[in-house]
């Protein structure tokens, strides 16, 4: 579809293993799609493979229509596909307002030898970027802590500064990785609200997460893995009682 | 990045001494060496937004700072150009090398970068030997001085100084833009660099290409601060001290490096009587920096500036304000 991110049968082998085996995903806009399964089920790795850091071996990457599937991480980025990662990748000696203003790098037009004589246009990117980081950050609450290092935030802090960074990116689809790991309640609670709001600002959300009922509270409709393969998918209802899921994953 | 409002006080008061110290010090001597560390900075800090902001472990910008050297002695002295034109085409050519160097060796992981470096370092300096219809080997070649006003010593230094300070402005800006940003980012983390879609090897080249120019800009000037050049001014221990002198100054802060470049400059001048044991200073204050200082004096002073601003450190719980986000996800650029 014209404006949905798809994955068509991916498959990706690390030598004899099979990690990803033929499975297909499609990421609407203004949903949230979870992605289950245990431990080494793939999730990740198909993660890795929609935004570009793995190169699939089989199957092809689309965005918005396009096929991406040969493209490179930043030019996925520049279409609008955003993400965070299972452990917080962030620039840890730069500010938390910096970190969120590399968001911004996909609007730089300025050169860099426009940017080394400080040209106005080079001046006014930074000011618009400076102004929808720091909007951006106020908005997921950590308003407070802009000029601190990002080494000296806590880790639920860290988590929250990266989806500030990729909404910074103005993202029409956001993937992310565990987000929920290591919050407690409270503050599962407050990313939850989060994803609402940007799922009704029309955002394609791609939620990769081990805390079931997080899952299921949130996500319009679920894929579940195992092993590498597909084992169920459609709305978060079926999938929560698919026999196969309860069996492999859920629990009875 | 956080401004305090003491900078601008210690960035005036210091150009300002910088701009009157002919007129403080009439002692030539001292002016040469203000010089000198004039000529150093030049290439030394832009060697530190490729080293300390970008990463990228170069050993060898002495092959670079020879070949601008060389180049403007041969255009200016020999072929009798305009000696700003020499310096430029010099700073050109030295760019047009950090080119062709940079295409196959940044695409190299960090430590295989520094020996493609010290490679090319060591290349050139025996180029400057052997080619002797070039160089005129061991033998060297005058450098021709400037037009006046800077044919005197203070002119001179007054011309290195508007130099200086024009690079160290320019470094400045790329450092605390959102080029600069991309840089430290690619250094800490080229997966949070490649998800914002910073261009990693293009960034890295551009970082390169810069730093080879006004290596080749410094190597004209250093020529003319030191009236005649030969090829053992242009060893590759030359080239591992700017090194050191990054790491003395501190990566990722622009002024720190300068530190390092004023004692590169000054120890085998001012130890005078000592001057054979110049090397022996410049390592022990490396070894004392490493071992003491590891993050520079850059860092002492970053530490120092936030110790006096006072900045909390108590922490917060995370109220996302939900209505603000909504609006600020929804604008349209």
């Amino acid at each position: 579809m014209i404006n949905h991110l798809e994955a068509r049968v991916v498959t990706k082998r690390f030598g004899g293993l099979i990690a990803v085996d033929n499975v297909s995903l499609e990421l609407r806009p203004g949903e949230v799609h979870g992605l289950i399964g245990p431990n080494g089920s793939g999730k990740t790795t198909l993660l890795n493979l929609i935004s570009g850091y793995y190169p699939v071996d089989d199957g092809s990457i689309h965005v918005g229509g396009e096929d991406v599937t040969r493209q490179s991480v930043q030019d996925r980025a520049r279409l609008g596909l955003a993400r965070t990662f299972q452990t917080p990748k962030l620039v840890l000696s730069l500010s938390v307002l910096d970190n969120a203003m590399l968001g911004g790098w996909p609007d730089v037009g300025s050169g860099f030898l426009e940017t080394a004589f400080a040209a106005p246009r080079a001046r006014r990117e930074e000011a618009n970027i400076r102004e929808r980081a720091s909007t951006m950050l106020q908005g997921v609450g950590l308003g407070t802590v802009m000029d601190r290092r990002a080494d000296l935030l806590e880790h639920t802090a860290q988590r929250f500064l990266e989806i500030a960074r990729a909404l910074t990116m103005r993202p029409k689809f956001v993937l992310l990785d565990e987000p929920a790991g290591g919050l407690t309640e409270a503050e599962i609670e407050r990313l939850g609200a989060i994803i609402g709001v940007i799922r009704d600002s029309g955002i394609g959300v791609l939620l990769v997460e081990h805390h079931t009922d997080f899952v299921f509270r949130t996500c319009d409709r679920v894929t579940a893995l195992n092993l590498g393969r597909m084992i169920a998918h459609g709305s978060t209802t079926a999938v929560r009682y698919d026999p196969e899921v309860i069996r492999v994953y859920l629990g009875a | 990045m956080k401004h305090s409002h003491l900078r601008p006080v210690i960035i005036g008061a210091f150009a300002l001494f910088a701009a009157l110290l002919p007129y403080i010090t009439g002692n030539l001597y001292y002016l040469h060496v203000a010089t000198v560390i004039g000529v150093y900075w030049v290439l030394i800090a832009t060697l530190n937004l490729l080293v300390g902001f970008t990463g990228q472990l170069s050993v060898g910008h002495v092959g670079l700072l020879a070949i601008g050297a060389y180049a403007f002695c041969l255009l200016a002295g020999g072929q009798g150009w305009n000696p700003f034109l020499a310096l430029l085409t010099g700073g050109a050519i030295c760019a047009a090398i950090g080119l062709v160097l940079g295409l196959p060796s940044l695409r190299l992981p960090g430590f295989y970068f520094a020996m493609a470096t010290l490679a090319f370092g060591l290349i050139v300096s025996e180029l400057a030997l052997a080619e002797q219809w070039l160089t005129n080997g061991s033998v060297g070649m005058p450098a021709p001085s400037f037009p006046t006003p800077f044919d005197t010593p203070w002119g001179f230094y007054w011309l290195v100084l508007g130099i200086a300070t024009l690079i160290t402005w320019m470094t400045a800006n790329l450092a605390r833009l959102m080029w600069g940003r991309a840089m430290v980012a690619l250094r800490d983390s080229t997966v949070a660099a490649a998800s914002v879609a910073v261009p990693i090897y293009m960034t890295k080249l551009m970082v390169f290409v810069f730093s080879g120019f006004t290596a080749g800009i410094s190597g004209g000037l250093y020529a003319t601060s030191q009236s005649y050049i030969t090829p053992d001014a242009f060893i590759v221990n030359l080239g591992i001290y700017f090194f050191v002198a990054i790491i003395i100054g501190g990566r990722g802060v622009i002024i720190g490096p300068f530190i390092g470049a004023a004692v590169l400059a000054a120890i085998p001048e001012l130890v005078g009587p000592l001057a054979k044991y110049g090397t022996f200073f410049y390592g022990f204050i490396l070894l004392v920096v490493v071992l003491v200082l590891p993050g520079g004096f850059g860092e002492l002073i970053t530490n120092v500036a936030s110790r006096l601003r006072r900045e909390p450190q108590v922490s917060t719980s995370i109220e996302p304000d939900l209505v603000l986000l909504r609006t600020a996800i929804r604008v349209k650029p």
